[in-house]
């Protein structure tokens, strides 16, 4: 009888149309294509910043104000946090390619975990700062660099968390899968323009 | 996230599934629609409307300006004012949306997609372009805008300003994904057709510019609302802006354009068009060249006036220079195209050639303007450029309408209307456009109140009449977006005119006029850039061996 029932199965799956074309990537290319605009908004406060700095420093002058105090380590410690992150989301995807929900859930936690924690220390960085928002061009400049990208890791938490649930939740489906991969993609690319800020900001002040 | 996608299949299903409830009609069918025609079209008419608007305030702007010394219409400030409001208009709620526009209902037929990557992301940013829109229209009407007295209504101006920015990107993004990923089996990104090509090419440098004027209007709005105003106040917000008028970012604003002519010209020549892949080639490098967000006038830590940022540079110079190439090289094969085939003069072509045109007088006027020694940089020359590039893409975007009308509306437009209304508008640009540089020859510099003060006192009279002259061109070219609208409005009456009256190319020929949901029930092979023409000469060579 099990013999009968195997063969009926391969006979029905030989009568079956053919598997269709692959689903294209439209979500993991227009994530591409947003976060790669949203990264602009970032660069060309960077090109003010460094513009405006490199004027200033080419007169003579002092960049940062006196009372102003970017702190070496809260920044640093953000760059580690989100580099520490790229290896988590790189694990959530492998997990749910492999089907294991267990990784999968466990890499989320941690990479929820760690841009939590990327929030707070950039919290921090605002608190040791020393200047108002609207104190001076420079802080006004800091501020508005450092709290968009707080603004995309925000959105890259969201995106995650959506699209992880979503995988977790049983629709492994190609789509599905495609979200986490975008997802993950969004991340990486926050991840680069936080290198930016940073060597900016924090580095070179 | 993913729930905005629809694939051809999924769409196909959509529509063979039972409906729950009836559709819905009247404005509830057009509210809520995500269908990319429907969308399309909502943003062409709107933006129409727009254009129509900003012509007539540059016209009574040129007009004001007919004595320098007095004001007569607006008054000093408020003339400053409507010519950033006319600018505005004319790019940001005017061109640029009725190319994405036209994009997003075509360019899915183009590539055989059953509709736009994200529909239903395309659909909300055209609620938010308009609702956005609007407030920047509000933020003139209560002293606002640039060079405002009310700070609140500055503000506001620049908020509706980036809700723009950041709806049209959106929309761009749904256009270029659809380009990227939807295209049909056998269309590689060789075989795309040209407009969807330079959709492709020049929306990717949309979505690299866009933003960069984003975030400097983000921090330009939280300096006036709450810093120090370093970045010049009110008066400085123009200063952020005006970059995006000017080369080489003007540029990228005609790449549609291009690709436009570059669709309807083998049409009309009934013949394949020359040299496919060089032509993706010239529109990919004037896409490349249009990216010019790193030429914008500085800002100062003190506020003080702002140095150019690399404009009248070494590379500012050889972008000027290097425009000029593929809009030359283009001209050259449309004409061999052109010139090799049986050419049919329909409106679309006329259009197009006209536009074509004034794009090409606009890319010439700015390799003069980088010339050092003619001293042209910061007059109204580059206004007169800035007229001729934008107004030359808006008539190519109406022989666009007219050539895909079909597809958009199932009727074509009325010729004589349309003709009209294109060639109104190509003549009030090219002369507009004319003016302003010679204005801009004569040292009247672009900015319009006590623009005259460096015109010798011996060419005052003759700037002045060319203040005059630029005035009627632009009010010419209002009345010919009237018309043009008028047309679009009334349409050719009668029965449709068929799946492929223009006997087509690509393959949004291929299908319905208008499409169905889905666009296509079955796809022809595709092996070229032109499947269409492809299909019907080889029915035609089958036809002709069967008769022999």
């Amino acid at each position: 009888m099990a013999t009968t029932a195997v063969t009926t199965d391969l006979e029905v799956f030989s009568e079956a149309p053919p598997a269709p074309p692959a689903r294209p990537r439209v979500l993991l290319i227009g994530t591409a294509l947003a976060a790669g605009s949203a990264s602009m908004v970032i660069f060309a406060l960077i090109g003010l910043y460094a513009k405006m700095r490199h004027d200033v420093l080419a007169d003579g002058e002092v960049w940062m104000p006196e009372e102003g105090n970017v702190q070496l380590t809260p920044g640093s410690m953000a760059m580690v946090t989100l580099l520490l992150s790229l290896l988590t989301v790189a694990w959530i995807v492998q997990a749910l390619r492999n089907d294991d929900r267990g990784h999968a859930l466990m890499a989320f936690g941690v990479t929820l975990l760690l841009g939590a924690a990327y929030i707070n220390g950039a919290a921090y960085g605002w608190q040791q700062l020393g200047l108002g928002v609207t104190s001076s061009p420079q802080a006004l400049l800091i501020y508005t660099i450092t709290g968009l990208h707080v603004a995309m890791v925000g959105i890259g938490l969201l995106f995650l968390a959506v699209m992880g649930f979503r995988a977790v939740g049983g629709q492994l489906t190609g789509r599905a899968a495609e979200g986490v991969s975008a997802a993950a993609l969004y991340w990486f690319v926050t991840v680069g323009v936080y290198a930016t800020v940073w060597y900016t900001i924090t580095i070179t002040k | 996230m993913t729930v905005t996608e629809a694939p051809r299949d999924a769409a196909l299903e959509a529509a063979a599934a039972p409906s729950p409830s009836a559709p819905p009609t009247g404005l509830a069918a057009v509210v809520g629609s995500g269908d990319p025609r429907t969308i399309g079209k909502l943003f062409v008419g709107t933006s129409l409307l727009f254009l129509i608007a900003s012509a007539v305030v540059g016209s009574l702007v040129g007009i004001e300006q007919y004595d320098t010394a007095g004001t007569e219409i607006f008054g000093a400030d408020t003339t400053l004012r409507m010519f950033t409001l006319q600018a505005t208009g004319l790019l940001f709620l005017g061109v640029l949306p009725l190319l994405v526009g036209l994009a997003t209902a075509i360019v899915p037929l183009q590539v055989g997609a059953a509709t736009v990557a994200f529909p239903r992301a395309s659909a909300a940013a055209y609620w938010v372009w308009l609702v956005s829109s609007g407030l920047v229209l509000a933020s003139y009407a209560i002293d606002g805008g640039p060079f405002g007295t009310e700070p609140e209504a500055v503000s506001l101006y620049i908020a509706g300003l980036i809700a723009v920015l950041v709806a049209l990107a959106v929309a761009t993004v749904s256009v270029v994904t659809t380009v990227a990923t939807l295209r049909a089996p056998g269309m590689s990104l060789r075989r795309t057709p040209l407009f969807s090509w330079s959709m492709l090419v020049g929306g990717s440098v949309w979505l690299l510019t866009l933003p960069v004027l984003a975030g400097v209007l983000l921090v330009t709005y939280l300096d006036l609302r709450y810093g120090e105003q370093f970045l010049g106040g009110s008066g400085g917000v123009w200063n952020r802006v005006a970059w995006t008028l000017w080369q080489p970012t003007l540029y990228v604003v005609a790449v549609p354009a291009l690709g436009i002519i570059a669709d309807i010209v083998p049409v009309f020549a009934r013949r394949r068009h020359q040299r496919h892949r060089s032509a993706m080639f010239l529109i990919g490098l004037a896409a490349a060249l249009g990216f010019g967000a790193w030429a914008q006038l500085g800002a100062t830590i003190d506020g003080s006036d702002a140095p150019a940022v690399w404009i009248n540079e070494a590379p500012w110079q050889a972008v000027g220079f290097l425009a000029v190439v593929p809009v030359l090289g283009l001209l050259g094969l449309w004409t061999g195209t052109l010139g090799r085939g049986k050419v049919k003069l329909g409106t679309p072509l006329i259009l197009a050639g006209m536009g074509g045109l004034l794009v090409f007088l606009g890319v010439a006027a700015g390799a003069a303007t980088v010339i050092g020694e003619l001293d042209l940089s910061g007059t109204t020359w580059m206004t007169g450029q800035t007229t001729l590039v934008l107004l030359g893409t808006l008539v190519v975007a109406l022989g666009g309408v007219a050539f895909w009308a079909p597809k958009l509306y199932g009727k074509l437009l009325p010729d004589v209307l349309s003709r009209l209304g294109g060639t109104l508008v190509f003549l009030g640009a090219l002369v507009a456009g004319i003016a302003l540089a010679v204005a801009g020859a004569l040292s009247q510099s672009r900015l319009v109140t006590g623009g005259a003060t460096a015109v010798d006192s011996g060419d005052l009279d003759t700037v002045e009449t060319l203040n005059l002259v630029s005035g009627i061109g632009l009010g010419v070219a209002a009345l010919g977006l009237v018309v043009a609208a008028l047309a679009m409005a009334k349409r050719r009456s009668g029965d449709g005119p068929g799946d492929d009256p223009w006997d087509g190319h690509t393959l949004e020929w291929a299908t319905s006029s208008p499409p169905a949901v889905g666009h296509f029930a079955t796809l022809p092979a595709i092996t070229s850039e032109a499947p269409v023409y492809d299909a019907r000469h080889a029915a035609a060579a089958s036809k002709t061996e069967a008769s022999a």
